[in-house]
């Protein structure tokens, strides 16, 4: 084995090799620390060839490989098994943003860069680059695009996939698929761009890519509405796209239980409105188009004023505030944002990250909702999501002062109903969160046995030795 | 099909009478054709260049009898080549002379299953006609945004394994944007149900993107669950009079925040191109008198209606121009004041393909650069082509938010055809060794088909290739769907 870790230093360099226990911790575990892995080694390559040079040997040597980008994942994705046979192949050395292209509105990047500093990057240059989610400040590019990440902007802009031009792959095999092409249209043979977005690094290592760029919006506006039920709130985003101009960027839908939860446990928090009610929208309007001074323009807050006050004559909506200050508008969006925070302070729950068609959301909620307080009476559910993607996080909080194995005992029996209904609505177990090792089961259990096996033809097909990413996504 | 193509290898089993009555058994008379002129439209490509043959042409009108189909042919090695509307440019929906196996039509199952309103999707099967979609979605206050010259008679099953491109890319994407979800059934016969209209999924691979754009390769897309926009209810039309190629593109990239993300369409011309619009389709007129030598077709639209008083497209446009006409960018410019008007302008733009014919001989390429690379791939393009035949008159255009230009050039004056074709090859390598230069594509949205198989073959590396070939014989081991086009197992 030490003849094969100096194989990876002649390719590497002692700066691209961690292989200190304590050092090579962080890479083990992943981020909501369910799991404990081991590896050989944590190889850190700083370009394509390093990491072409390292999957080469890998698959001379019959060596799996984990790859890794900023380790945020929720699913377990980037963290190697137990067994300590595979190395982690980290991809944040390779962190350099390689040209911007305004006119084109069009970005190539490494797979390490972090989120954030591409979308200050874009700010920087008058563009948007809209993914934009909880982990952006540590997350890496790569990671997102592997599991096709979403975030809170899928509305308007679609999830990572759509953000993308062209990639750069390493494959199974060590070779280099070459695929930056910064082309919009390109109908030359089958889209494997899209193959390896979203497979989670069981096909290929993303080592660069080409990523759109949006104008930046000059003009926000920023709503809180009371709403009687889930389905008043798909009406009002329904209507909310032309009344908008087709420029809602978010949309999402809180139940009072997680309001309550947030008010408790989050400083600084506040109810927007005088009284209680059972569900929640906030709204987020913006544009590209600064509002004009002088004349008599219509801003976006104007015209989102005018939407409510409609909506709420047709009793859409219950009550509502609209921002008046950046301030106010953070403030709104605090109330989303710590809702894992606060049911973290409250204690144990179980996470659901589903979605269905999105005029099937309303029901869906009833059934799921009584399946949930069925499963296990005096449990909380904890709803709340994007409603334009049809995306909840369908949660369930333990009873008040339950202990964590106490809840966790009810666990499967409250997810086996959720997941057993989401199935029947024709939805997905994970909407957003990808499989990682952690539904590896759910998936086989709800996919059909022939979408199983194209993917298990796929996978063997790119990867017949079974070294990229072993047990992730789905068994061979 | 260009005469230098060799016939690919392809499976030659024979459809015996004892298969073709097992077929009959599963389709019906209905659902068989097996005469000579009843199967000549099913082997001819839409331009009438490709002829290929085939046993039988079978035309099942449910996606059980189509997996019974497919199963059977599976079974017994015979290829199928999968066929919807019939209005392809490379010919990918025609069989090869060499083929012995069917011709699977998916044109009678055409019902549209489904409609949700709310949740902007519709349900249809793979064989209704676009221009019956576009219309069931207006009916319902809604916007299917796919948009192309064959719209009267392509079908949603050839768009979508074609991955179709048309006017509205620039906002829309591509057809395989406009999509939730699919059902295909496979080479082995098996039915994949992937009829999800969800707007996140991440479950595993994305077997969805693979058969789009596949062009019947990796499996017969049999219904789709379609995305839906609002309807427009604010639109404005102008013609502008712009410098140059690259003045066009700053435009472009200046109208998307000055319209609110609300450009449509944005399409160049040349002079020649409308000029020659202008001599040969009658009914259309100059919008503008300039001294330039490139136009842009610009269309905003919003699914906002026009308020009384405030600002409508129509207004935010004409603001956008003034400021244009300031930085020199546009020369001249007018915005359709009436529905005619801006028909006109429309005509001019869709007219370029009847004025070519009508000027006489010519060629064409359909490629794409990144949108800020346009303008030294013209320049270079027309260089390159001139360098080889001075005299040949180039008449580009395109829809340049796609960076897709119709490289199109016409023979020098009193060139006929057989002499031009002399010069076809090599201005045709010129042309893609440009566009592979810079990273551009040399098929934007038309595929490869039976017409690009070596240029693709050509100019793709090794690599991607292989991973190519890897696919498709991992999924169609025996190499029954639509052999022999896009890629040579």
């Amino acid at each position: 084995m030490s003849d094969f870790i100096d194989k990876l230093r002649a390719i590497v360099g002692d700066k691209g090799l961690v292989l200190d226990a304590g050092d090579k911790r962080p890479y083990l575990t992943d981020w909501r620390e369910n799991y404990l892995g081991a590896a050989l080694a944590i190889v850190r390559p700083a370009t394509t060839e390093e990491v072409a040079a390292v999957v080469k040997l890998c698959a001379a040597e019959k060596v799996a490989i984990c790859p890794q980008g900023g380790n945020t994942g929720m699913s377990g994705g980037a963290t190697p098994q137990e067994d300590g046979r595979e190395i982690v192949l980290s991809l944040t050395r390779m962190n350099r943003i390689l040209d911007i292209d305004k006119v084109g509105y069009s970005m190539t990047v490494e797979a390490g860069v972090v989120l954030k500093t591409i979308q200050q990057t874009a700010a920087d240059n008058d563009r948007l680059f809209p993914l934009s989610l909880g982990a952006e400040g540590s997350c890496t590019i790569g990671g997102n695009l592997s599991t096709n990440a979403g975030g809170v902007q899928v509305l308007h802009y679609g999830n990572a996939r759509n953000l993308v031009l062209g990639l750069e792959v390493v494959q199974a095999d060590g070779s280099i698929w070459n695929g930056l092409r910064a082309l919009k249209k390109d109908n030359t043979g089958y889209d494997l761009r899209d193959l390896y977005l979203g497979a989670e690094g069981t096909l290929g290592i993303i080592t660069k890519a080409i990523l759109k760029l949006w104008p930046k919006p000059k003009d926000h506006s920023t709503s809180w509405s009371a709403v009687p039920s889930p389905d008043a709130a798909v009406e009002l985003l329904s209507g909310a796209y032309a009344a908008s101009e087709d420029n809602v960027t978010s949309c999402e839908l809180m139940g009072r239980q997680g309001i309550d939860l947030v008010l408790q446990h989050v400083r600084g928090t506040a109810d927007p409105l005088a009284e209680r009610h059972e569900w929640y929208v906030l709204m987020e309007w913006s544009s590209a188009r600064p509002p004009r001074e002088g004349d008599n323009q219509v801003n976006l807050r104007d015209k989102m004023e005018a939407y409510l006050g409609e909506a709420m004559e047709k009793g859409l909506v219950l009550d509502a505030v609209i921002a008046q200050t950046e301030a106010q508008s953070k403030a709104l969006w605090a109330l989303r944002e710590n809702h894992t925070e606060a049911s973290k302070k409250e204690g144990p729950s179980i996470k659901h990250d589903i979605s269905v068609a999105v005029s099937k959301l309303p029901p869906f909620v009833s059934e799921g909702l009584a399946a949930m307080t069925r499963a296990l009476p005096g449990c909380r559910p904890l709803v709340f999501g994007h409603v334009g993607d049809g995306n909840l996080h369908f949660n369930c909080q333990a009873p008040a002062g339950w202990s964590k194995p106490q809840f966790m005992e009810h666990g499967d029996a409250i997810s086996g109903a959720i997941y057993d209904l989401v199935t029947s609505y024709g939805g997905s177990i994970s909407a957003e969160h990808g499989i990682g090792r952690i539904k590896v089961d759910e998936l086989t259990h709800y996919r059909g046995k022939i979408e199983l096996d194209v993917m298990r033809s796929l996978k063997r097909a790119l990867d017949p030795d079974n070294l990229m990413n072993p047990g992730k996504v789905i068994r061979v | 099909m260009p005469d230098t193509v060799i016939a690919p290898l392809i499976p030659t089993t024979p459809v015996t009478p004892a298969i073709l009555e097992a077929l009959r058994a599963i389709v019906g008379d209905k659902g068989l054709i097996a005469d000579a002129a009843g199967k000549q439209p099913f082997v001819t490509d839409w331009r009438g260049s490709i002829v290929g043959t085939a046993a039988v042409v079978v035309r099942p009108a449910t996606v059980e009898e189509t997996s019974r189909v497919v199963k059977l042919c599976h079974d017994n090695g015979i290829a199928i080549v999968p066929q919807a509307g019939n209005t392809g440019l490379m010919g990918g929906a025609t069989p090869w002379p060499s083929h012995t196996g069917i011709v699977l039509s998916v044109g009678r199952m055409n019902k549209v299953l489904n409609v949700d309103p709310v949740g902007y999707s519709m349900t249809v099967e793979s064989g209704c006609v676009l221009q019956t979609l576009q219309e069931t979605a207006a009916s319902h206050d809604r916007f299917f945004p796919l948009s192309l010259g064959a719209q009267g008679s392509c079908q949603i099953g050839g768009n979508l394994s074609t991955n179709a491109g048309g006017v509205q890319v620039l906002r829309y994407g591509n057809a395989r944007n406009l999509v939730m979800g699919l059902e295909v059934v496979l080479p082995n016969g098996d039915i994949w149900n992937g009829l999800r209209s969800l707007k996140k999924d991440n479950t595993g691979y994305d077997l969805k993107h693979l058969f789009m754009g596949a062009e019947g390769t990796l499996g017969i897309i049999t219904k789709a669950v379609l995305k839906l926009w609002p309807a427009s209810k604010d639109v404005a039309v102008a013609w502008l009079a712009v410098r140059d190629p690259q003045a066009a593109i700053e435009i472009l990239s200046e109208a998307h925040s000055a319209s609110e993300d609300n450009v449509e369409s944005c399409e160049m011309m040349s002079r020649n191109a409308t000029d020659m619009v202008l001599r040969h389709v009658p009914g259309t007129q100059d919008p503008l008198k300039a001294d330039t030598n490139w136009f842009l077709l610009m269309q905003w639209s919003s699914s906002r209606p026009k308020t009384e008083g405030a600002e409508g497209m129509a207004e935010k446009m004409e603001l956008f121009l003034a400021d244009q006409i300031e930085a020199g960018r546009v020369l001249d410019a007018v915005i359709a004041q009436s529905e005619a008007q801006a028909r006109n302008m429309w005509k001019i733009r869709e007219g370029v393909a009847e004025a070519g014919r009508a000027e006489g001989p010519g060629f064409s390429f359909d490629i794409s650069v990144s949108v800020s690379k346009i303008p030294e791939f013209i320049d270079k393009g027309i260089a390159a082509a001139l360098a080889i035949l001075p005299g040949l008159r180039p008449h580009p255009l395109g829809h340049i938010g796609d960076g897709n230009v119709h490289f199109g050039f016409s023979a020098p004056a009193g060139m006929d055809r057989p002499t031009l074709q002399q010069y076809a090859p090599a201005v045709t390598r010129a042309v893609n060794d440009l566009i592979t230069s810079m990273a551009g594509s040399i098929s934007a949205e038309h595929g490869i088909g039976i017409e690009k198989l070596d240029e693709l073959a050509h100019y793709r590396s090794k690599i991607e290739l292989d991973t190519m070939r890897t696919i498709k014989r991992a999924l169609d081991p025996k190499n029954i769907m639509n052999p022999g086009k896009v890629l040579r197992v």
